[in-house]
C-alpha cells in the first residue's frame, strides 16, 4: 500500500517538475525544441484522451493533442474588445488553478506572452507579473468578487483590460466599464433607490468618479459612500458578506 | 520676565529649564542639518535626533534619492479649494503643475463643505442690493480676530480679509461660480457677509476651480500618496517628494516649489487627541476620511514649525447620528441672522444663536440631552433662498420636520408644547423690543419673528469639524521653520496651516482662507526660478 502511495507521489512530483522545467526552459529556449514545447505538444491528451465529453452539446468533433485542436477554429482574440469570449472564458475557467499556464501558453520573461503555434503576444509580463497573473486568474475563476462574476459571463482578462495583459496597479477606465454597463444615465436609473432618489451611488455628489473607487475586481468591493454616510443601507456586488 | 522667575508646576526653575532647552535646540539644529543629508552623518557624528518615522526602513538614515523618477515644476499636495486655487495660479505663472491627491476622488473636505464663503464685498455688491447694512475689511478682520480669541496672526488675517473680494470675483468671473440671492449673517460675524454657492455645497466652488486649473494645464493624480518630503539639510530648499501609487514608491524632483494644501487632521483620532485629549473617539466628525494630517508630520520632519494644534473646532449643527454636515445641517447655521432659534429637549433656548461655534457646541453638550433643535418658519427659508426641492428632500429623509402649528412641531420632536410656544413667543418679543433678555443676542432688523406657519425643525449636534492649528506660514504663504526662517521652495495654504483662524474659526472663513492663500501660494510657487 505504502509503495503505491510512494509511486503516485513520486510520479506526481516528477510530472510537476517536468512542467516546471518547461517553464524555466522557455527562458533559455535555444535548442530546436524545448522541454516545455514538447510538453505542450501533448498537453491536452494527457488528460483528455477523448474531447467529446468536454465539448458543448452539438460541437463538431475535435481532433489533436494540444491547444491547436481548438485554435484551428477558435482563433485567439487579439482585438482587445470589451466583449465576452465564451470559448476562452470556458477553457480558462475549467483549467485555472488546476493546470499550469505553460501547457498552452508561451512566455518569455519581459518579452512576450503568447499561445503555442501562434505568433501573437499579449504584452511583456515579467516574472512578478506572471505570478500576479496566475493568482488573479484563479481569483477570476473562483472568487466571490466581481472578477468571478465577469468570468461566469464569459468576460476574460482582455474584456476589461484590453489588448495587453495588465501589470500590478493597472486599473480599468470608466469608458471600458460603460462599454457593457453603460450609458451612465441608464446605470444611474437602475441604481436609483426607491425611498431616497438622491442617495444614488451612480449620481454621487462627488461628481464624476472612477467606477473602481467602489467596484474592485480582484478584491472586495466597497461602497465609498459609507465612509461618511455610515447609516445608509447600501449593498454592492462582490462586497462584504452581510 | 516675571514669568521666567516663576516656579514651574513640577517645581523646576523655569529659567534653568529654558536655558537647557536652548542648548538642546542648538545641538538639535546641528544634527538636523546633517541628519536629513546624504550620508553626511558619518562625518558629523552624534546621531541624537532621528526625524524619519520610527521603524521604517529609512529610520536610521534617509538617503536622498540617487535617481528621480520624474521632474515637475510645481507639486501641490491636496485637491481641495487651496490646492486647486494654487494649481490654477502656478500654471498662470507658466509652471507645469501636478496635484497629488491620496484619495480616489478629488476635492477633499472642500467638495463636501457647506458652499459658504465670506467676503465684505463683491463686484455685484450683493450686500448693498439686499439692503443688509455695512461691512468693511477692517470689520471682517476684527470679527475674525475676536472669534479666534486673538490667537490669530493679525498679518495673516489681514491678507485673508483684504483679498477676499478679489478671490470671490475671480471665482465668479473665471470659474463661473453662481451665488444665491441671500447673504446670511452667521455666528461671530457682525455683518451679513456669507456668500452661498447655488448648489448649496462646496462642489459649487471646487468644480469651477478644477475647471480653471485643468484648463490652464494642471493635472490631478488621484490615489497618489506622498510619503516623504526631500530636503538635504536645514538650509536647503525642498528638493522633491516621495510618492506611493498602487503600493509602488517613486520620487519626484521639484523644479520650482512644493505647495502643501493637504487639509487638517480631524479624522485622525490619535493625532487630534495628542493635541486635545478631550476629543475622544466617541465624537462624530464632519470630515472626509482622508483628513488625517500626515503632511503636517512630514513637514515637521524637515524642520517646519507647526502651531496651535490644540485648537480643533466642533461644528455645532451636524446630523446627530453620524455627524455628517449634510445640506439640512447648513440651515441651522445660516438661518441665525434671520431669527432661527435653537432649543433643547425641554423646549427652551440655551445660547445666543449668534454665538461662535465653540460656544454653541459647548452649551449643547452641557445642556444635558442629545440632540438639540433649530426652529424656524417658512419666511426664514425664503430669506435663505433655499430651493423648495431641497427642503422636500430633507423632509423625505426625516431630517426636516414641517407642521402647520407649533404644537404639532413640539409633538413631532417629543418636547413640551407649552414650553416651545412660550420660548417662541418670548423670542418674538425680544425681536420686537430689539433686546435678547435671556442670552443677549444682538438683535437686528433683519431678524423675523416666528409667527406664521408652516413651522420647521431640524435636529442638530456637534461634530468635529476643523483644525485651526497647523503649519506656520508668512504672508507670502511660505512655510516657516522652527528657527523662524522660511523653508526655501515650500509653501502651504488652507487648513494645513495654523494662525489664520486663531482658537476658533468663524463659519464661512475656511473657503476664503483656502482660496486667498491658495492663490498666493500658487502664484509664488510658480514664480520660483527653476532649479539650475
Amino acid at each position: 500500500m505504502k509503495k503505491t502511495v510512494l509511486i503516485i507521489t513520486m510520479s506526481a512530483f516528477f510530472s510537476l517538475a517536468y512542467l516546471l522545467a518547461g517553464n524555466i526552459a522557455l527562458e533559455a529556449a535555444k535548442p530546436a525544441e524545448s522541454k516545455g514545447a514538447a510538453a505542450r505538444r501533448e498537453s491536452c491528451v494527457t488528460c483528455h484522451s477523448d474531447f467529446a465529453p468536454v465539448l458543448p452539446k452539438g460541437h463538431p468533433a475535435a481532433a489533436g493533442k494540444d491547444i491547436g485542436a481548438c485554435t484551428t477554429c477558435h482563433q485567439p482574440d487579439v482585438s482587445g474588445k470589451a466583449a465576452p469570449n465564451a470559448f476562452s472564458a470556458r477553457l480558462h475557467r475549467d483549467h485555472e488553478g488546476k493546470t499550469d499556464c505553460a501547457l498552452c501558453h508561451t512566455w518569455v520573461h519581459d518579452k512576450s506572452f503568447g499561445l503555442m503555434g501562434q505568433k501573437l503576444s499579449w504584452g511583456k509580463p515579467s516574472k512578478e507579473d506572471m505570478d500576479l497573473l496566475k493568482k488573479v486568474s484563479v481569483s477570476w475563476a473562483t472568487s466571490t468578487y466581481i472578477d468571478a462574476e465577469h468570468g461566469k459571463k464569459n468576460v476574460t482578462c482582455m474584456g476589461c483590460h484590453g489588448k495587453v495583459l495588465p501589470v500590478e496597479g493597472d486599473s480599468v477606465e470608466n469608458s471600458r466599464c460603460l462599454d457593457c454597463h453603460g450609458p451612465m444615465d441608464q446605470l444611474a436609473n437602475k441604481s436609483e433607490p426607491k425611498d431616497f432618489k438622491d442617495r444614488n451611488p451612480h449620481k454621487s455628489h462627488l461628481g464624476d468618479i472612477a467606477c473602481t473607487v467602489c467596484h474592485k475586481s480582484h478584491t472586495e468591493s466597497n461602497v465609498y459612500c459609507l465612509g461618511c454616510h455610515r447609516t445608509f443601507q447600501m449593498k454592492i456586488p462582490g462586497g462584504p458578506k452581510q | 520676565m516675571k514669568k521666567r522667575e516663576r516656579k514651574g508646576e513640577s517645581g523646576h526653575d523655569l529659567k534653568a529649564t529654558e536655558s537647557t532647552m536652548i542648548s538642546t535646540l542648538v545641538s538639535r539644529r546641528s544634527v538636523l542639518k546633517g541628519a536629513i543629508g546624504l550620508g553626511v552623518l558619518a562625518s558629523t557624528g552624534g546621531l541624537a535626533m532621528n526625524l524619519a518615522s520610527p521603524g521604517s526602513a529609512g529610520a536610521a538614515v534617509r538617503q536622498l534619492p540617487k535617481k528621480w523618477g520624474e521632474v515637475i515644476d510645481v507639486v501641490i499636495i491636496g485637491s481641495g479649494f487651496a490646492g486647486l486655487a494654487a494649481a490654477a495660479m502656478a500654471e498662470g505663472q507658466g509652471a507645469k503643475v501636478v496635484i497629488l491627491e491620496k484619495m480616489p476622488t478629488y476635492g477633499g473636505n472642500s467638495i463636501i463643505n457647506g458652499g459658504a464663503m465670506n467676503s465684505w464685498d463683491d463686484e455685484y455688491h450683493l450686500r448693498k442690493k439686499l439692503n443688509l447694512g455695512d461691512d468693511s475689511w477692517e470689520l471682517f478682520k476684527q470679527d475674525t480676530l475676536k472669534g479666534g480669541d486673538f490667537y490669530n496672526y493679525p498679518e495673516l488675517v489681514e491678507i485673508m480679509v483684504k483679498n477676499a473680494p478679489d478671490a470671490l470675483d475671480w471665482l465668479m468671473d473665471e470659474g463661473g461660480v453662481k451665488v444665491r440671492n441671500t447673504l446670511p449673517r452667521m455666528g461671530g460675524h457682525s455683518a451679513y457677509r456669507t456668500f452661498m454657492a447655488v448648489e448649496g455645497v462646496g462642489r459649487g466652488i471646487t468644480e469651477p476651480l478644477k475647471r480653471i486649473a485643468e484648463k490652464r494645464g494642471a493635472k490631478i493624480r488621484l490615489g497618489t500618496q506622498v510619503s516623504w518630503i526631500w530636503r538635504k539639510d536645514a538650509d536647503s530648499p525642498v528638493l522633491g517628494v516621495e510618492v506611493i501609487k498602487n503600493k509602488k514608491k517613486s520620487n519626484i524632483k521639484i523644479e520650482r516649489a512644493l505647495v502643501l494644501a493637504s487639509g487638517g487632521f480631524s479624522r485622525d483620532v490619535k493625532m487630534r487627541m495628542t493635541f486635545n485629549p478631550s476629543l475622544v473617539p466617541e465624537y462624530n466628525c464632519t470630515n472626509q476620511p482622508g483628513a488625517t494630517g500626515e503632511m503636517i508630520r512630514y513637514a515637521q520632519a524637515i524642520g517646519a514649525e507647526a502651531i496651535q494644534l490644540a485648537f480643533i473646532q466642533l461644528y455645532p449643527c451636524a446630523e446627530p447620528e453620524t455627524g455628517v454636515l449634510d445640506t439640512p445641517a447648513v440651515y441651522p447655521y445660516t438661518g441665525t441672522g434671520y431669527g432661527l432659534i435653537y432649543v433643547n429637549k425641554t423646549g427652551k433656548r440655551f445660547v445666543s444663536e449668534l454665538e461662535r461655534r465653540d460656544v454653541v457646541s459647548n452649551t449643547q453638550i452641557k445642556s444635558g440631552s442629545k440632540p438639540t433643535y433649530s426652529i424656524f418658519s417658512e419666511q426664514i427659508i425664503q430669506k435663505l433662498a433655499v430651493p423648495k426641492e431641497e427642503i422636500e428632500k430633507g423632509m423625505a429623509k426625516g431630517r426636516i420636520w414641517k407642521t402647520d402649528t407649533i404644537g404639532e412641531l413640539a409633538g413631532k420632536l417629543g418636547i413640551p408644547a407649552d414650553a416651545l410656544q412660550e420660548t417662541i413667543k418670548r423670542h418674538n418679543e425680544f425681536i420686537e423690543g430689539g433686546k435678547d433678555l435671556d442670552f443677549n443676542k444682538p438683535i437686528t432688523k433683519n431678524m423675523l419673528p416666528i409667527v406664521n406657519g408652516p413651522f420647521y425643525a431640524i435636529a442638530q449636534w456637534p461634530s468635529i469639524h476643523h483644525c485651526m492649528g497647523g503649519l506656520r506660514i508668512n504672508t507670502s504663504a511660505q512655510v516657516i521653520d522652527i528657527w523662524g526662517k522660511t523653508i526655501p521652495r515650500l509653501y502651504a495654504a488652507g487648513e494645513v496651516c495654523g494662525g489664520v483662524q486663531g482658537s476658533n474659526r468663524l463659519g464661512g472663513n475656511a473657503t476664503t482662507d483656502c482660496v486667498v492663500f491658495g492663490r498666493i501660494a500658487g502664484t509664488n510657487a510658480g514664480k520660483e526660478k527653476p532649479v539650475a
